[in-house]
Protein backbone atom coordinates (compact mmCIF):
# COMPACT_ATOMS: atom_id res chain seq x y z
CA UNK A 1 0.00 0.00 0.00
CA UNK A 2 2.76 2.37 1.01
CA UNK A 3 4.67 1.49 -2.15
CA UNK A 4 1.58 2.15 -4.17
CA UNK A 5 1.17 5.63 -2.66
CA UNK A 6 4.80 6.46 -3.28
CA UNK A 7 4.47 5.31 -6.87
CA UNK A 8 1.31 7.37 -7.24
CA UNK A 9 2.99 10.45 -5.85
CA UNK A 10 5.93 9.92 -8.17
CA UNK A 11 3.63 9.65 -11.16
CA UNK A 12 1.73 12.76 -10.12
CA UNK A 13 5.00 14.62 -9.78
CA UNK A 14 6.16 13.41 -13.16
CA UNK A 15 2.92 14.56 -14.74
CA UNK A 16 3.01 17.86 -12.89
CA UNK A 17 6.61 18.30 -13.90
CA UNK A 18 5.77 17.55 -17.50
CA UNK A 19 2.94 20.02 -17.53
CA UNK A 20 5.08 22.87 -16.27
CA UNK A 21 8.35 22.03 -17.92
CA UNK A 22 7.20 20.71 -21.26
CA UNK A 23 9.87 21.20 -23.86
CA UNK A 24 9.50 24.25 -26.12
CA UNK A 25 8.56 22.21 -29.16
CA UNK A 26 5.71 20.45 -27.35
CA UNK A 27 4.55 23.87 -26.16
CA UNK A 28 4.67 25.30 -29.66
CA UNK A 29 2.67 22.51 -31.22
CA UNK A 30 -0.02 22.73 -28.54
CA UNK A 31 -0.06 26.54 -28.74
CA UNK A 32 -0.56 26.65 -32.50
CA UNK A 33 -3.11 23.87 -32.43
CA UNK A 34 -5.17 25.80 -29.90
CA UNK A 35 -5.61 28.69 -32.34
CA UNK A 36 -6.04 26.69 -35.52
CA UNK A 37 -8.74 24.70 -33.70
CA UNK A 38 -10.38 27.78 -32.26
CA UNK A 39 -10.42 29.58 -35.61
CA UNK A 40 -10.71 26.74 -38.14
CA UNK A 41 -11.62 29.01 -41.04
CA UNK A 42 -8.49 31.13 -40.74
CA UNK A 43 -5.74 29.95 -43.11
CA UNK A 44 -2.60 29.35 -41.07
CA UNK A 45 -0.52 32.12 -42.63
CA UNK A 46 -3.29 34.64 -42.07
CA UNK A 47 -2.58 34.64 -38.32
CA UNK A 48 0.28 36.96 -39.31
CA UNK A 49 -2.30 39.70 -39.73
CA UNK A 50 -3.30 39.92 -36.08
CA UNK A 51 -6.83 41.00 -35.39
CA UNK A 52 -7.63 41.24 -39.11
CA UNK A 53 -7.32 37.48 -39.41
CA UNK A 54 -10.52 37.10 -37.41
CA UNK A 55 -12.33 40.46 -37.55
CA UNK A 56 -14.04 40.61 -40.94
CA UNK A 57 -15.38 44.13 -40.49
CA UNK A 58 -12.13 45.86 -39.60
CA UNK A 59 -10.28 43.73 -42.14
CA UNK A 60 -11.87 45.63 -45.02
CA UNK A 61 -10.90 48.97 -43.57
CA UNK A 62 -7.37 47.65 -43.05
CA UNK A 63 -7.05 46.39 -46.64
CA UNK A 64 -7.87 49.89 -47.82
CA UNK A 65 -5.29 51.38 -45.48
CA UNK A 66 -2.69 48.94 -46.80
CA UNK A 67 -3.08 50.45 -50.29
CA UNK A 68 -1.33 53.60 -49.05
CA UNK A 69 0.40 52.23 -45.99
CA UNK A 70 1.01 54.75 -43.21
CA UNK A 71 4.33 53.06 -42.39
CA UNK A 72 5.87 53.89 -45.76
CA UNK A 73 7.45 57.12 -44.54
CA UNK A 74 9.04 55.21 -41.69
CA UNK A 75 10.57 52.70 -44.10
CA UNK A 76 12.07 55.56 -46.13
CA UNK A 77 13.40 57.30 -43.04
CA UNK A 78 14.85 54.01 -41.85
CA UNK A 79 16.55 53.41 -45.19
CA UNK A 80 18.12 56.88 -45.02
CA UNK A 81 19.46 56.14 -41.57
CA UNK A 82 20.68 52.73 -42.62
CA UNK A 83 22.63 54.14 -45.55
CA UNK A 84 24.07 57.14 -43.75
CA UNK A 85 27.59 56.44 -42.44
CA UNK A 86 28.42 56.88 -38.76
CA UNK A 87 30.98 59.50 -37.73
CA UNK A 88 33.69 56.84 -37.93
CA UNK A 89 32.87 56.12 -41.58
CA UNK A 90 31.29 52.74 -40.93
CA UNK A 91 27.58 52.08 -41.16
CA UNK A 92 24.83 49.68 -40.19
CA UNK A 93 25.74 47.44 -43.10
CA UNK A 94 29.00 46.68 -41.30
CA UNK A 95 26.90 45.13 -38.51
CA UNK A 96 24.02 43.70 -40.54
CA UNK A 97 24.61 41.69 -43.69
CA UNK A 98 22.36 41.56 -46.70
CA UNK A 99 21.34 45.27 -46.68
CA UNK A 100 19.78 44.75 -43.29
CA UNK A 101 17.49 41.92 -44.37
CA UNK A 102 18.18 40.01 -41.16
CA UNK A 103 14.82 40.03 -39.37
CA UNK A 104 14.59 36.25 -39.50
CA UNK A 105 17.70 35.94 -37.32
CA UNK A 106 16.06 37.63 -34.33
CA UNK A 107 15.42 37.14 -31.52
CA UNK A 108 18.17 34.63 -30.81
CA UNK A 109 19.86 33.10 -27.79
CA UNK A 110 23.45 34.24 -27.30
CA UNK A 111 25.09 31.32 -25.50
CA UNK A 112 28.19 33.26 -24.53
CA UNK A 113 26.40 36.27 -23.10
CA UNK A 114 23.61 34.05 -21.78
CA UNK A 115 20.85 36.35 -22.92
CA UNK A 116 18.28 36.94 -25.62
CA UNK A 117 19.31 39.35 -28.36
CA UNK A 118 16.54 41.18 -30.18
CA UNK A 119 16.78 43.20 -33.38
CA UNK A 120 16.40 46.52 -31.58
CA UNK A 121 19.04 45.62 -29.02
CA UNK A 122 21.40 44.65 -31.85
CA UNK A 123 20.74 47.99 -33.59
CA UNK A 124 21.79 49.92 -30.51
CA UNK A 125 24.79 47.70 -29.89
CA UNK A 126 25.89 48.36 -33.46
CA UNK A 127 25.63 52.09 -32.81
CA UNK A 128 27.56 51.93 -29.57
CA UNK A 129 30.28 49.74 -31.09
CA UNK A 130 30.73 52.53 -33.62
CA UNK A 131 30.83 55.35 -31.14
CA UNK A 132 27.22 56.51 -31.61
CA UNK A 133 24.72 57.17 -28.85
CA UNK A 134 22.05 54.49 -28.36
CA UNK A 135 18.51 55.31 -29.50
CA UNK A 136 15.38 55.30 -27.35
CA UNK A 137 13.70 51.93 -27.64
CA UNK A 138 9.98 52.44 -28.15
CA UNK A 139 9.47 54.75 -31.11
CA UNK A 140 11.17 57.20 -33.43
CA UNK A 141 14.45 56.38 -35.11
CA UNK A 142 14.84 52.84 -33.81
CA UNK A 143 11.34 51.94 -34.97
CA UNK A 144 12.15 53.42 -38.39
CA UNK A 145 15.34 51.39 -38.70
CA UNK A 146 13.49 48.31 -37.60
CA UNK A 147 10.74 49.10 -40.13
CA UNK A 148 13.25 49.33 -42.96
CA UNK A 149 15.05 46.16 -41.94
CA UNK A 150 11.79 44.27 -41.48
CA UNK A 151 10.58 45.47 -44.85
CA UNK A 152 13.79 44.23 -46.45
CA UNK A 153 13.23 40.90 -44.68
CA UNK A 154 9.59 40.32 -45.57
CA UNK A 155 8.89 36.68 -46.20
CA UNK A 156 11.67 35.36 -43.98
CA UNK A 157 10.50 32.51 -41.79
CA UNK A 158 10.03 32.85 -38.07
CA UNK A 159 12.49 30.26 -36.86
CA UNK A 160 13.61 30.92 -33.30
CA UNK A 161 16.06 28.28 -32.13
CA UNK A 162 16.13 27.24 -28.49
CA UNK A 163 19.14 25.05 -27.83
CA UNK A 164 17.60 22.35 -25.66
CA UNK A 165 21.02 21.25 -24.39
CA UNK A 166 21.61 24.70 -22.89
CA UNK A 167 19.96 24.99 -19.47
CA UNK A 168 20.36 28.79 -19.47
CA UNK A 169 18.51 29.09 -22.77
CA UNK A 170 15.76 26.81 -21.50
CA UNK A 171 15.51 28.87 -18.31
CA UNK A 172 15.16 32.10 -20.32
CA UNK A 173 12.44 30.48 -22.42
CA UNK A 174 10.69 29.21 -19.28
CA UNK A 175 10.73 32.69 -17.71
CA UNK A 176 9.27 34.23 -20.87
CA UNK A 177 6.57 31.58 -20.89
CA UNK A 178 5.76 32.07 -17.22
CA UNK A 179 5.49 35.81 -17.80
CA UNK A 180 2.91 35.18 -20.51
CA UNK A 181 0.71 33.02 -18.33
CA UNK A 182 0.93 34.91 -15.05
CA UNK A 183 -1.85 37.24 -14.02
CA UNK A 184 -0.77 40.75 -13.17
CA UNK A 185 -2.01 44.17 -12.23
CA UNK A 186 -5.00 45.44 -10.35
CA UNK A 187 -7.31 43.94 -12.98
CA UNK A 188 -5.68 40.54 -12.49
CA UNK A 189 -5.23 39.46 -16.10
CA UNK A 190 -2.65 37.30 -17.83
CA UNK A 191 -1.66 37.86 -21.46
CA UNK A 192 -3.26 34.53 -22.27
CA UNK A 193 -6.60 35.58 -20.70
CA UNK A 194 -7.07 38.20 -23.40
CA UNK A 195 -5.17 36.69 -26.31
CA UNK A 196 -6.00 33.00 -25.68
CA UNK A 197 -9.44 32.19 -24.32
CA UNK A 198 -10.44 35.83 -24.82
CA UNK A 199 -9.37 36.07 -28.44
CA UNK A 200 -12.35 36.79 -30.67
CA UNK A 201 -14.21 38.49 -27.80
CA UNK A 202 -14.66 42.22 -27.60
CA UNK A 203 -13.48 44.56 -24.87
CA UNK A 204 -15.25 47.86 -25.28
CA UNK A 205 -15.18 48.40 -29.05
CA UNK A 206 -12.08 46.33 -29.70
CA UNK A 207 -11.85 42.67 -30.65
CA UNK A 208 -9.01 40.71 -29.05
CA UNK A 209 -6.51 39.10 -31.40
CA UNK A 210 -5.07 35.58 -31.18
CA UNK A 211 -1.50 35.39 -29.88
CA UNK A 212 -0.48 33.11 -32.71
CA UNK A 213 1.16 35.51 -35.17
CA UNK A 214 1.57 38.33 -32.66
CA UNK A 215 5.30 38.87 -33.18
CA UNK A 216 5.47 38.74 -36.99
CA UNK A 217 4.43 42.19 -38.14
CA UNK A 218 6.60 44.59 -36.14
CA UNK A 219 7.20 47.42 -35.95
CA UNK A 220 3.60 48.60 -36.23
CA UNK A 221 2.12 51.90 -37.29
CA UNK A 222 -0.77 52.32 -34.91
CA UNK A 223 -3.40 54.95 -35.64
CA UNK A 224 -3.81 55.41 -31.91
CA UNK A 225 -0.09 56.22 -31.60
CA UNK A 226 -0.09 58.21 -34.84
CA UNK A 227 3.37 56.75 -35.32
CA UNK A 228 5.37 53.60 -35.68
CA UNK A 229 6.34 51.73 -32.52
CA UNK A 230 8.18 48.60 -31.41
CA UNK A 231 6.75 45.40 -29.96
CA UNK A 232 8.12 46.29 -26.52
CA UNK A 233 6.06 49.45 -26.62
CA UNK A 234 3.01 47.27 -27.17
CA UNK A 235 4.04 44.93 -24.32
CA UNK A 236 4.20 47.96 -22.04
CA UNK A 237 0.77 49.14 -23.15
CA UNK A 238 -0.77 45.72 -22.57
CA UNK A 239 0.77 45.55 -19.08
CA UNK A 240 -0.50 48.99 -18.17
CA UNK A 241 -4.02 48.43 -19.41
CA UNK A 242 -4.49 45.79 -16.73
CA UNK A 243 -3.00 48.34 -14.31
CA UNK A 244 0.31 46.61 -13.83
CA UNK A 245 3.50 48.64 -13.99
CA UNK A 246 5.24 48.07 -17.31
CA UNK A 247 8.81 46.85 -17.62
CA UNK A 248 11.77 48.52 -19.24
CA UNK A 249 11.78 48.19 -23.03
CA UNK A 250 14.61 45.81 -23.96
CA UNK A 251 15.04 44.82 -20.32
CA UNK A 252 15.45 41.13 -19.59
CA UNK A 253 11.73 40.50 -18.98
CA UNK A 254 10.46 41.77 -22.32
CA UNK A 255 13.29 40.21 -24.30
CA UNK A 256 12.52 36.81 -22.80
CA UNK A 257 8.83 37.39 -23.38
CA UNK A 258 9.59 38.14 -27.03
CA UNK A 259 11.76 35.00 -27.19
CA UNK A 260 8.88 32.83 -25.97
CA UNK A 261 6.18 34.54 -28.02
CA UNK A 262 8.18 34.48 -31.24
CA UNK A 263 9.05 30.82 -30.76
CA UNK A 264 5.32 30.11 -30.48
CA UNK A 265 4.92 31.54 -34.00
CA UNK A 266 7.72 29.52 -35.58
CA UNK A 267 6.79 28.56 -39.13
CA UNK A 268 4.96 31.78 -39.98
CA UNK A 269 6.63 34.58 -41.92
CA UNK A 270 7.86 37.97 -40.81
CA UNK A 271 5.67 40.53 -42.57
CA UNK A 272 6.46 43.82 -40.86
CA UNK A 273 6.03 46.64 -40.76
CA UNK A 274 2.25 46.64 -40.44
CA UNK A 275 -0.66 48.96 -39.82
CA UNK A 276 -3.02 48.58 -36.89
CA UNK A 277 -5.78 50.58 -35.37
CA UNK B 1 -9.09 87.53 32.04
CA UNK B 2 -6.92 89.42 29.63
CA UNK B 3 -4.10 87.10 30.39
CA UNK B 4 -6.31 84.19 29.57
CA UNK B 5 -7.39 85.72 26.30
CA UNK B 6 -3.83 86.19 25.22
CA UNK B 7 -2.64 82.81 26.28
CA UNK B 8 -5.41 80.99 24.51
CA UNK B 9 -4.19 81.63 20.99
CA UNK B 10 -0.65 80.91 22.11
CA UNK B 11 -1.71 77.60 23.58
CA UNK B 12 -3.68 76.84 20.48
CA UNK B 13 -0.76 77.67 18.25
CA UNK B 14 1.45 75.49 20.38
CA UNK B 15 -0.97 72.60 20.10
CA UNK B 16 -1.30 72.93 16.35
CA UNK B 17 2.44 73.01 15.84
CA UNK B 18 2.84 69.97 18.09
CA UNK B 19 0.19 68.12 16.14
CA UNK B 20 1.81 69.03 12.86
CA UNK B 21 5.22 67.89 14.00
CA UNK B 22 3.91 64.53 15.04
CA UNK B 23 1.69 64.17 11.97
CA UNK B 24 4.69 65.05 9.86
CA UNK B 25 6.61 62.20 11.43
CA UNK B 26 3.63 59.90 11.09
CA UNK B 27 3.25 60.80 7.46
CA UNK B 28 6.90 60.34 6.64
CA UNK B 29 7.04 56.99 8.37
CA UNK B 30 3.90 55.77 6.66
CA UNK B 31 5.11 57.05 3.31
CA UNK B 32 8.49 55.37 3.66
CA UNK B 33 6.86 52.09 4.67
CA UNK B 34 4.52 52.20 1.68
CA UNK B 35 7.36 53.01 -0.69
CA UNK B 36 9.43 50.14 0.71
CA UNK B 37 6.50 47.79 0.07
CA UNK B 38 6.18 49.12 -3.44
CA UNK B 39 9.84 48.34 -4.04
CA UNK B 40 9.34 44.87 -2.61
CA UNK B 41 6.52 44.31 -5.10
CA UNK B 42 8.64 45.67 -7.96
CA UNK B 43 11.49 43.33 -7.02
CA UNK B 44 9.28 40.33 -7.82
CA UNK B 45 7.84 42.02 -10.92
CA UNK B 46 4.48 42.81 -9.37
CA UNK B 47 4.31 46.56 -8.93
CA UNK B 48 0.94 47.90 -10.03
CA UNK B 49 0.56 50.77 -12.42
CA UNK B 50 -0.66 53.56 -10.14
CA UNK B 51 1.12 52.88 -6.86
CA UNK B 52 3.94 55.32 -7.55
CA UNK B 53 1.43 57.94 -8.68
CA UNK B 54 -0.47 57.62 -5.39
CA UNK B 55 2.73 58.11 -3.42
CA UNK B 56 3.64 61.19 -5.42
CA UNK B 57 0.18 62.65 -4.97
CA UNK B 58 0.32 61.88 -1.26
CA UNK B 59 3.44 64.02 -0.93
CA UNK B 60 1.77 66.90 -2.71
CA UNK B 61 -1.34 66.66 -0.54
CA UNK B 62 0.79 66.52 2.56
CA UNK B 63 2.72 69.60 1.53
CA UNK B 64 -0.56 71.40 0.88
CA UNK B 65 -1.60 70.56 4.43
CA UNK B 66 -4.25 68.02 3.46
CA UNK B 67 -3.15 65.44 5.95
CA UNK B 68 -6.19 63.23 5.76
CA UNK B 69 -6.13 62.99 1.96
CA UNK B 70 -2.38 62.38 2.06
CA UNK B 71 -2.68 59.54 4.55
CA UNK B 72 -5.49 57.96 2.54
CA UNK B 73 -3.31 57.89 -0.55
CA UNK B 74 -0.42 56.39 1.37
CA UNK B 75 -2.70 53.68 2.72
CA UNK B 76 -3.97 52.96 -0.78
CA UNK B 77 -0.43 52.67 -2.14
CA UNK B 78 0.58 50.39 0.71
CA UNK B 79 -2.41 48.14 0.11
CA UNK B 80 -1.72 47.93 -3.63
CA UNK B 81 1.88 46.93 -2.97
CA UNK B 82 0.76 44.22 -0.57
CA UNK B 83 -1.85 42.99 -3.03
CA UNK B 84 0.79 42.80 -5.76
CA UNK B 85 3.08 40.75 -3.55
CA UNK B 86 0.22 38.41 -2.65
CA UNK B 87 -0.71 38.12 -6.32
CA UNK B 88 2.85 37.14 -7.15
CA UNK B 89 2.78 34.39 -4.53
CA UNK B 90 -0.65 33.17 -5.63
CA UNK B 91 0.45 32.97 -9.25
CA UNK B 92 3.49 30.85 -8.40
CA UNK B 93 1.39 27.77 -9.01
CA UNK B 94 -1.70 29.05 -10.75
CA UNK B 95 0.00 30.23 -13.92
CA UNK B 96 0.85 26.70 -15.01
CA UNK B 97 -2.83 25.79 -15.13
CA UNK B 98 -3.30 28.26 -18.01
CA UNK B 99 -0.61 26.90 -20.29
CA UNK B 100 -2.16 25.85 -23.59
CA UNK B 101 -2.01 22.10 -23.94
C1 LIG C 1 -7.16 43.10 -20.94
C2 LIG C 1 -6.84 42.43 -22.15
C3 LIG C 1 -5.40 42.33 -22.59
C4 LIG C 1 -4.36 41.74 -21.91
C5 LIG C 1 -4.38 41.13 -20.53
C6 LIG C 1 -3.23 41.80 -22.79
N1 LIG C 1 -3.57 42.40 -23.97
FE1 LIG C 1 -2.41 42.53 -25.63
N2 LIG C 1 -3.90 43.53 -26.59
C7 LIG C 1 -5.13 43.83 -26.07
C8 LIG C 1 -5.88 44.61 -27.02
C9 LIG C 1 -7.28 45.17 -26.81
C10 LIG C 1 -5.05 44.75 -28.15
C11 LIG C 1 -5.39 45.47 -29.47
C12 LIG C 1 -6.29 44.60 -30.30
C13 LIG C 1 -5.66 43.31 -30.63
O1 LIG C 1 -4.84 43.22 -31.57
O2 LIG C 1 -5.92 42.32 -29.90
C14 LIG C 1 -3.83 44.03 -27.85
C15 LIG C 1 -2.78 43.89 -28.75
C16 LIG C 1 -1.62 43.19 -28.49
C17 LIG C 1 -0.55 42.98 -29.44
C18 LIG C 1 -0.52 43.53 -30.86
C19 LIG C 1 -1.07 42.56 -31.83
C20 LIG C 1 -1.00 43.09 -33.22
O3 LIG C 1 -1.17 42.26 -34.15
O4 LIG C 1 -0.81 44.27 -33.44
C21 LIG C 1 0.41 42.25 -28.82
C22 LIG C 1 1.74 41.80 -29.41
C23 LIG C 1 -0.05 42.00 -27.47
N3 LIG C 1 -1.29 42.57 -27.32
C24 LIG C 1 0.66 41.30 -26.52
C25 LIG C 1 0.25 41.15 -25.20
C26 LIG C 1 1.08 40.59 -24.17
C27 LIG C 1 2.49 40.07 -24.35
C28 LIG C 1 0.34 40.62 -23.03
C29 LIG C 1 0.77 40.25 -21.63
C30 LIG C 1 1.90 41.02 -21.12
C31 LIG C 1 -0.95 41.17 -23.36
N4 LIG C 1 -0.97 41.50 -24.68
C32 LIG C 1 -1.98 41.31 -22.48
C33 LIG C 1 -5.61 43.44 -24.83
C34 LIG C 1 -4.88 42.75 -23.88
Amino acid sequence: MRMFLVALAATAMAIGGLATHADPETDRIAFQKYYTTKFPSVPRDDFQNGIYSIDKVSREEWMEIEEFPPYELAIDAGRDQFETPFANGKSYSDCFENDGAVRGQYPYWDAERKEVITLELAINECREANGEKPLKYQKGKIAELSAYMSFMSRGQKVNVVIPTDDPDALAAYARGKEFYYRKRGQLNFACIDCHGSGSGNRVRSEMLSPAYGHPTGWPVYRSKWGAIGTIHRRFGGCNRQVRAASFKPQGREYRELEFFLTYMSNGLEFNGPSARR
Amino acid sequence: MLKKLISLPIAAAFLVSCASVSSNDDFNAAWEAADAKRKEAAAVGYEWRDTKKFLKKAKAEHEAGNTEAAMKLVAKAHEEAEDGIAQHAREAELWASRVLK
